[in-house]
């Protein structure tokens, strides 16, 4: 995975993730220390894990949908997701 | 019936729901096809406030493959964009719309058309009005004026978007109440008086993209073909739908936001072929699917499901079909291949081996002067399978298809049942009719005009 395609996510997911109405907010240390570069997404994203024990997520934005495969990556999102 | 509501998915879904594809080279410009995707089944022309439209969020699709791979060498593409002029009120039209620009119609539809070709697209017109819904004599005192109002010239092109009376005919009641026909129902496995077929789509409209383009522009070689014979004359045609990849909720908006590639949810070549032919369970697999991968559905076709039902449903009515085991060369070539040269003196619709639901056409076949609505069975090759006109009765040709009637062309061995040539659902159009002219069509019945059918229980 790129590291341009890795700062979309992270910066998608930005340092707050949603669930149902429960708000979690991730520490310095769990959102790691991304920038957003000069082509990172300037619209809405959606990050699709399938399957929680693959590394693949998949990114839907404009019309375009990207598949990429970083454990690390995926590791992050489950670990939010799974936030209380 | 067709293809209304045939998946269980698809059924939730009207607006992406192809309905019926028609594709014939056109009589009113015998040098051009002319090309008709349905969508939004069984709406009732009363159904307000909020009238049947366009998908903003839906691509549809009317695709050509000419070079005989069953792949979509042109598509066309229609975009919706709909607006609400007055945000303050719940009304569909404030005053009576006798313009297609009228600002009384509160919810204006528009659409752009795109043509893909070898991967690129090219936007052929944009901010195209279509008509709105045929509400009733105070909202819409002239409607065939707004239908005239939204036929567009695209160059040599002509195309027009939004409703129309449905044109299929079909007894729906009849049918799945375990595959009746009413005209032959005393012979049924359960026995009923006779009657004769009703409509189940009689005062029912749908939405419609009509497209007529030159020949030249859809043919392989990039001119008219003469010959029916030259390979290059067929083109195989089908319609398809496709949502956003991922659809999310968006409270704020109170409205659903997209996200990604576009993936189709719907397609449409031949009628009846998801309905009757394709297995419930793979049914929204198949719409998802591109046609040249329809080998894997290839078995039904060649032993279906239909033909082995007919004598069971008929005792003694089809031994001839029950003793007859053999794939079904006959209906592979109808519906996955075209008809190869050879079979039907001077015709030929084949599109290459690659099995593929599409509609094939022959484009150098002309128009007939007094069509015969049951087509190539009725000795019109102008009509379906080779391609498929507005006023083809596709119920019976593929009823007495599946019962045998086409065996013979690739088996001469086998003799039809009696019956087989007979069968019938007893319906014809009692919609609004077709044109002789663009958009072949009829005007959609009327909100206030169409009489709501009646219910029984037993």
């Amino acid at each position: 995975m790129s590291d341009t395609t890795r700062r979309k996510l992270l910066a998608a997911t930005g340092a707050g993730v949603a669930t149902g109405t429960v708000g979690l907010t991730m520490g310095p240390a769990q959102a790691g220390e991304a920038r957003r570069s000069a082509s990172s997404a300037r619209e809405s994203v959606v990050a699709y894990v399938h399957d929680h024990r693959s590394s693949e997520v998949r990114l839907m934005v404009g019309e375009r949908e990207i598949v990429v495969h970083d454990r690390d990556l995926a590791t992050r999102i489950l670990n939010a997701a799974g936030g209380r | 019936m067709s293809s209304h509501r045939e998946a269980p998915e698809m059924a939730k879904d009207p607006v992406a729901d192809s309905t019926d594809v028609y594709a014939f080279v056109s009589p009113d410009r015998p040098n051009t096809v002319t090309l008709i995707a349905n969508y939004i089944p069984f709406q009732a022309p009363d159904g307000g406030p909020n009238f049947n439209e366009f998908g903003d969020d839906v691509a549809y699709d009317i695709n050509i493959s000419n070079k005989g791979k069953a792949e979509a060498d042109i598509t066309y593409r229609f975009h919706f964009t709909t607006r609400v002029r007055d945000p303050k009120t719940f009304l569909y039209n404030t005053g009576p719309i006798s313009n297609i620009r009228d600002t009384t119609w509160n919810r204006p539809q528009f659409y752009s058309l795109t043509r893909i070709k070898n991967g690129r697209s090219k936007v052929l017109a944009e901010h195209l009005p279509c008509p709105p819904v045929n509400i009733g004599p105070r909202s819409t005192p002239n409607y065939h004026h707004l239908a005239t109002q939204a036929v567009h010239k695209v160059g040599s092109r002509r195309v027009f978007a939004g409703q129309r009376a449905d044109a299929f005919h079909v007894d729906l009641g009849s049918v799945f109440d375990l595959g009746a026909l009413r005209p032959f129902q005393h012979l049924h496995l359960i026995p009923m008086a006779d009657t004769a077929g009703r409509n189940s789509l009689q005062g029912f409209n749908v939405h419609s993209l009509v497209l007529q383009v030159p020949i030249s522009e859809v043919s392989r070689s990039g001119k008219a073909p003469h010959d029916p014979e030259q390979p290059g004359a067929v083109i195989g045609v089908w319609s398809a739908a496709s949502r956003r990849k991922s659809r999310m909720f968006d409270k704020e908006k109170g409205a659903y936001v997209g996200h990604g590639p576009w993936e189709q949810v719907s397609r449409l070549g031949n009628p009846l072929f998801n309905e009757v032919i394709t297995p419930m369970a793979h049914k929204d697999a198949w719409n998802a699917r591109a046609p040249k991968g329809d080998a894997i559905f290839a078995k039904y076709v060649n032993h279906p499901e239909l033909a082995r039902l007919l004598p069971v449903l008929y005792p003694g009515v089809f031994p001839h079909l029950a003793a007859y085991h053999k794939s079904r060369a006959d209906l592979n070539a109808i519906l996955l291949t075209g008809i190869p040269k050879g079979i039907v003196p001077g015709f030929q619709n084949f599109t290459g081996t690659v099995e593929s639901d599409m509609l094939r056409l022959n484009l150098a076949i002309p128009p007939t002067q007094s069509p015969n609505s049951l087509g190539l069975l009725g000795g019109d090759a102008a009509g379906f399978p080779n391609g498929r006109r507005v006023g083809d009765d596709v119920v019976a040709i593929e009823l007495r298809a599946v019962a045998g009637v086409t065996i013979p062309l690739v088996d001469p061995s086998f003799t039809p049942d009696g019956a087989a040539g007979l069968l019938t659902d007893g319906t014809t159009d009692t919609n609004g009719g077709t044109k002789a002219t663009f958009p072949f069509l009829g005007d959609p019945g009327g909100g206030y005009q169409t009489q709501p059918g009646t219910s029984a229980v037993s």
